[in-house]
């Protein structure tokens, strides 16, 4: 394809992944390498390369607010960094041993996953959370913190509890990411949240500030071994800081809600189209 | 300033400063290169070793690359200053985690297969 048009196309499809990534809360990522896939023809393995540099990106520069507002508990994050790093490295050297068709099945079925998982996000307002104290690694690591919660205008005070499960499944999380080019906060959150006791802000917050790490070190291991398209990359990372800055504005006059309920089909059709593709339709 | 609002402060300065800069370089680099049409590297693919052996040293395809090398060694300069200020406040814990995820990014880099 002529080159200026091409580079057009991937700064379109990036921004508006970006503005929804950003507007529903999770990386752009996810729908953005679907859709490079499919309407620009790109290999997976191209696609995911860029895609993971542009989470790069997004997260470090969402991380200066969050850092900012004290969200953020920066001890957490560097010690599940150990594992969601060594994961990232895994799954990165992991891609290169795999064909097109398996790397679309499994991000098919991650989508499908992260689908599964907003709707029943959208269904539940309000996560029940209880404060839970430190356990014996957490207590030695001093991970507990304490967050401003605005909503409920007090400081909360929270421990971290199943350490080691949390742990493990961060590695996963850093394996998931590393092989398909996401941010992979899909599975940290939740796993910090209902595993760990974390409040859910505190989850998200922290989440993000890892994924910087993380992405990083697949990043490298991508771009080693020739993954990195510049002409697709350039305008991705561009595209989604753009629509990252766009999302975080506009989330403000529209419902959480409906959005969701619309991604959730996007999610679905995409997660099913790649499994389809992978599997040979 | 206590160690905690040092930290925050460093951390979210390196974080800034890398994010304008890389999309800075990023976006010249892009500028350049579908202006000028000069795409010297072969199949847009990124190599680090042609970074150093390739010819002109301005080539938009240089600044493109510069641009993705500075947005991926802001979250490792974030470890490093990380390391730094967990070793003034004597963390022993936290300056070996921080250390070895140090380590691990680097070993990335240069045990990438190919």
């Amino acid at each position: 394809m002529y080159l200026p048009l091409y580079v057009i196309y991937a700064f379109i499809i990036s921004l508006g992944s970006g503005t929804l990534g950003a507007m529903l809360g999770m990386g752009g990522g996810t729908i953005m390498v679907p859709l490079l896939i499919f309407l620009l023809k790109v290999p997976i393995h191209i696609a995911s390369g860029a895609s993971i540099i542009a989470v790069v990106a997004t997260s470090s520069a969402a991380a200066v607010s969050y850092v900012k507002e004290e969200m953020t508990n920066m001890r957490l994050g560097m010690f599940l960094e150990l594992a969601t790093t060594i994961g990232a490295v895994t799954g990165a050297f992991m891609i290169s041993v795999m064909t097109e068709a398996t790397l679309r099945i499994i991000f098919g079925l991650s989508l499908l996953y992260a689908a599964s998982t907003m709707f029943l996000q959208s269904r539940k307002m309000e996560r029940s959370w209880a404060q839970r104290p430190n356990d014996a690694i957490a207590d030695r690591l001093h991970l507990g913190g304490h967050y401003f919660d605005s909503a409920r205008n007090e400081s909360i005070n929270y421990g971290v509890s199943n350490t080691p499960i949390t742990f493990i499944i961060s590695y996963v999380a850093g394996i998931v990411s590393g092989l398909l080019g996401i941010g992979g906060g899909g599975i940290k959150v939740p796993a910090m949240n209902a595993v760990g006791g974390v409040p859910m802000k505190v989850a998200v917050a922290t989440s993000n500030f890892m994924i910087g790490v993380t992405a990083a070190a697949s990043a490298l291991v991508y771009i080693r071994n020739g993954y990195c398209d510049a002409f697709l990359t350039a305008p991705v990372v561009l595209g989604t800081l753009a629509g990252a800055f766009i999302g975080a504005r506009l989330i403000r006059h529209v419902r959480g809600v409906d959005l969701k309920k619309i991604f959730v089909l996007v999610l679905l059709v995409l997660g099913l189209r790649m499994i389809l593709s992978g599997v040979g339709f | 300033m206590s160690s905690l609002k040092r930290m925050e402060a460093l951390v979210s300065g390196i974080l800034r400063a890398g994010v304008l800069l890389s999309a800075a370089l990023i976006f010249l680099g892009l500028t350049m290169m579908v202006v000028t049409g000069d795409t010297t590297c072969p199949n847009g693919n990124m190599d680090p070793a042609w970074l150093i052996n390739g010819d002109p040293f301005f080539a938009p395809s240089h600044i493109l690359f510069l641009g993705f090398l500075v947005l991926i060694s802001t979250p490792v300069l974030r470890i490093a200053a990380s390391i730094y200020v967990y070793v003034k406040i004597h963390d022993n814990a936290f300056t070996t985690i921080t250390t070895i995820v140090l380590f691990v990014l680097v070993v990335s880099f240069t045990l990438g297969i190919g």
